[in-house]
């Protein structure tokens, strides 16, 4: 029915999607691991990260792969405060609290912005990343290209400094258990912060990236976190490495599913996985529980 | 026949046996404690008797009627109650409102759920505190609630998970006087305990798990003479034989 | 008993005023601004079933608002069924959604839950901007019909709108309040207390988590019905939407979840609120007065998510030894 070459692009570029995915997963699955608190806001911060590169271009002229650094910087910064100011004070709440906190977050931003850069499709013209190579019949654009090299170098970046380093391994104690991990001189409550932190910097890198080739909007950031909450469930709550695997068979999924099914129904089908995941198999590929 | 039966219960945490083809029986009126050092499976056990998760092997049987694949709330319908080691008391709700939850097991209608706990609250002490929050109660007072909570399913067999832990003396014996009074009630107890001031005098029967067996089973006196018990306890060999019971 | 005397002497008063009030007052401004008190209260109300009392934060509810709505139009205008035969129907199915939905989904905890029933409502906006029978994205624009009660349409004046959503209102909460006081009450909050003690006392945890969610699907169908007929357009972006979702929740945590008059006085606060700032803030709509709601939403669930009937209960705690 569809040629083969149409199905390999469909292939790679649902691949290249997924790693994009699969970074956004991460930062959400550290913050859920850390202290089983879902950021609901977690879209409207991937959008942030992309706004930021966007005004870079518009009004200083500084292409996204050089702004990319400041997009971290300014992600982690917002993670960290996003913590300090509402996260730690909800830490001990009931859980309604917790999740409309977050919830309310993500709403405060998205119509923020859309009241101050209004609801349009804005695109970067003309970025030092753009145009496409071809590998015999099949078309990978560069934009796309290079955010998946980054995205896997990010990725593998984190595993190292969350397994190797000192740092990492008191996050991952705090992880797994506040206590001990207070009793052993760790400060959760910095381990906490930074874990948002990172979390939200996984967006910055995200947002800067797409900024590169996806449109940029108030409402952009909301089906990456749905994306992201499926992908953090099929990899298994928290396990880093299941949720980039996961956003990475989640970008294939769907973009196959355009393909064979209906591309009107390619998220349906996502949320269908979300749900065939929890149900059949609630500790995803490879949960800790 | 006996109120409850446990034939051959196995239960299996992955690689770990945590209950190893465990046999008792529970007669109606008695009550029964089930002792064991820590990690010797008696919450293990108490959890497949009560439903919160099916054994691996065996089986248990309750007023004649088999109830091992019996969801935990159906096993409640049938007569079971059991309480929680840490207490799980409806800390949003009034000490009230916690009891009534437990006595809308045997009635539909909130004025007799009501009648009923203000009954069991009256046998349990706690009438005075019926309005407070129960996440404001003190440790002893959260135990006691559990207690009535229990009670006020009305309950054949009450199933206590170390009802004592965390008590001083005064409320320790306020606690085993409240037992006994229970027992007088009708309702058949089977618990589990760490504190052997508490089970020894008040229990019929012991029986001792070590590394998820049991064994031994029989009166308090001749427990804490049996080798295999003081061996399994060690350090409670003359602690338990320093008392005359 | 002087207090309950004086609660009654309330209750009456506040029913005399709002009986009385599009009598004194005539312009179509009050009147729809307490249409709109009366219809987010409810749909409050709705949500306090599920979300407030039994503890399953459903993000999703727009569902079952949009199932009534779509379902008493087309039985209109397909099939020329009164619309409140409609409105019926529309509960009943919302019942059977909330049956299909809630079953696998109860399974799921806390965040799981919530997040599926984003999905959910995700995935029924999206069918219902493809599926042309129904409209698709253009919606449905109901047919203009001779102004009766049978026909649910009033023209001329709103004041038969008022008294119709003024029963809606006061039936739902005559049901939360049966609710509060009954059997079925005591059990959704001990499920939201705690699961597991709740099973160990005898609770059948998924088949109350059902009745919660039903109750709560069928009122929230009535209000989609009743939009459909106020509004006389339906589509997707208007009766599916996240935002609809979100209202009923923040007005029942913003009033008080798990109570009676929670949702009341959430919705008394909220809805005017919301109403002028869309006036005073111009046609930009739908952005400023969210961006309020995205602010108080988080204020809330930070500094009293017992909301403002956890505030009274704190002034009354003091006064008590």
């Amino acid at each position: 029915m569809f040629s083969s070459e149409i199905i390999l692009q469909t292939i790679i570029s649902g691949l290249l999607m997924g790693c994009i995915y699969a970074l956004v997963a991460v930062g959400l699955c550290l913050i859920w691991g850390l202290m089983e608190i879902v950021n609901f806001a977690h879209g409207e911060m991937l959008m942030l990260g992309m706004f930021t590169a966007f005004w870079m271009f518009t009004l200083y002229h500084i292409d996204p792969l050089l702004s990319l650094p400041l997009c971290l910087l300014l992600l982690f910064l917002i993670g960290v405060a996003t913590y300090f100011i509402i996260i730690k004070k909800i830490l001990k709440a009931p859980f309604l609290a917790q999740i409309l906190a977050t919830f309310g977050l993500g709403i405060f931003l998205r119509y923020l912005a859309q009241f101050l850069w209004t609801p349009d499709f804005r695109m970067i013209k003309n970025p030092l990343l753009s145009g496409r190579i071809g590998l015999g019949g099949i078309f990978i654009g560069i934009p796309e290209l290079t955010a998946s090299a980054i995205t896997v170098l990010s990725f593998v970046f984190l595993y190292w400094f969350i397994n190797k380093t000192e740092i990492g391994t008191a996050l991952l104690a705090t992880s797994e258990d506040r206590e001990a991990a207070a009793l052993m001189g760790i400060n959760s409550d910095r381990m906490f912060a930074l874990g948002w932190g990172i979390g939200a910097a996984c967006l910055g890198v995200a947002g800067a990236l797409m900024s590169n080739f996806y449109y940029i909007f108030p409402e952009v950031g909301f089906p990456f976190a749905l994306i992201a909450y499926v992908a953090v469930a099929l990899g298994g709550f928290g396990s880093i490495p299941g949720s980039f695997i996961a956003g990475i068979i989640i970008g294939l999924v769907e973009s196959l599913a355009g393909l064979f099914i209906a591309p009107a129904f390619k998220y349906s089908f996502v949320f269908v996985i979300y749900l065939l995941v929890v149900f059949i198999r609630p500790q995803g590929l490879w949960g800790r529980y | 026949m006996a109120l409850l039966e446990v034939k051959n219960l196995t239960k299996d945490f992955g690689g770990l046996r945590a209950n190893d083809q465990i046999n008792l029986k529970v007669e109606e009126g008695e009550i029964v404690g089930l002792i064991g050092p820590n990690g010797a499976g008696k919450t293990t056990l108490f959890n497949c008797i009560a439903g919160f998760y099916p054994p691996s092997a065996g089986e248990v049987w309750f007023k004649g009627e088999n109830i091992t694949a019996l969801p935990a709330n159906l096993i409640c319908q049938r007569g079971i109650a059991r309480t929680f080691q840490l207490v799980r008391v409806f800390k949003d709700m009034t000490v009230l409102d916690n009891v009534m939850v437990a006595a809308f097991n045997r009635t539909n209608k909130a004025s007799s759920a009501q009648k009923k706990a203000l009954e069991v609250l009256d046998f349990c002490g706690l009438v005075t505190k019926k309005n407070m929050l129960a996440g404001g109660l003190t440790i002893a007072d959260k135990k006691r609630l559990e207690f009535a909570k229990a009670l006020a399913t009305a309950p054949s067999l009450l199933m206590l998970d170390e009802a004592m832990a965390g008590l001083n003396q005064t409320e320790t014996a306020e606690a085993v006087e409240l037992i006994k009074k229970v027992r007088a009630s009708g309702i058949t107890i089977f618990l589990v305990e760490h504190v052997m001031e508490v089970v020894m005098p008040i229990s019929h029967r012991v029986v001792v798990l070590n590394y998820g067996r049991k064994i031994a089973e029989d009166i308090p006196e001749k427990i804490i003479q049996n080798e295999e018990v003081i061996k399994a306890y060690l350090g409670e060999k003359y602690h338990a034989a320093r008392r005359r019971y | 008993m002087k207090k309950n005397t004086y609660q009654w002497f309330l209750l009456a008063a506040g029913v005399a005023v709002l009986m009385v009030y599009p009598l004194v007052l005539k312009l179509p401004f009050p009147r729809h601004l307490m249409i709109m008190i009366f219809l987010y209260a409810t749909l409050g109300l709705a949500w306090n079933m599920i979300g407030g009392y039994a503890g399953q934060i459903s993000l999703g509810h727009a569902v079952y608002f949009g199932t009534g709505a779509y379902t008493s139009t087309l039985l209109l205008m397909k099939l020329g069924v009164s619309p409140w035969a409609g409105m019926l129907v529309g509960g009943l199915l919302s019942i059977g959604l909330a049956f299909l939905i809630g079953y696998p989904c109860f399974k799921l905890a806390g965040h799981y839950f919530a997040i599926a029933t984003i999905a959910i409502g995700e995935i029924a906006q999206h069918w219902m901007l493809n599926w042309d029978w129904a409209g698709a994205a253009v919606g449905l624009t109901l047919p203009i019909l001779p102004e009766s009660l049978i026909n649910l349409q009033f023209h001329t004046t709103k004041l038969p709108y008022y008294y119709i959503a003024l029963a809606i209102f006061a039936l739902t909460i005559l049901v939360t309040y049966a609710i509060d006081r009954s059997k079925l009450g005591y059990y959704f909050k001990a499920i939201k207390g705690d699961l597991e003690a709740a099973r160990s006392l005898g609770i059948n945890v998924a088949r109350y988590k059902f009745y919660a969610l039903a109750l709560s699907a069928f009122f929230t169908s009535i209000c989609g019905s009743f939009y459909a007929q106020y509004v006389l357009f339906i589509d997707p972006d208007s009766v599916f939407p996240l935002m609809l979702s979100i209202i009923p929740c923040l007005i029942a945590t913003l009033g008080g979840v798990g109570t009676v008059w929670g949702p009341i006085i959430g919705a008394y606060i909220l809805i005017p609120i919301s109403e002028f700032t869309r006036i005073h803030f111009g046609g930009g709509g739908k952005g400023t007065d969210l961006i309020i709601y995205g602010f108080l939403i988080m204020i809330i669930s930070i500094y009293q998510p017992f909301g403002v009937i956890g505030l009274t209960k704190r002034f009354r705690k003091k006064e008590q030894p």
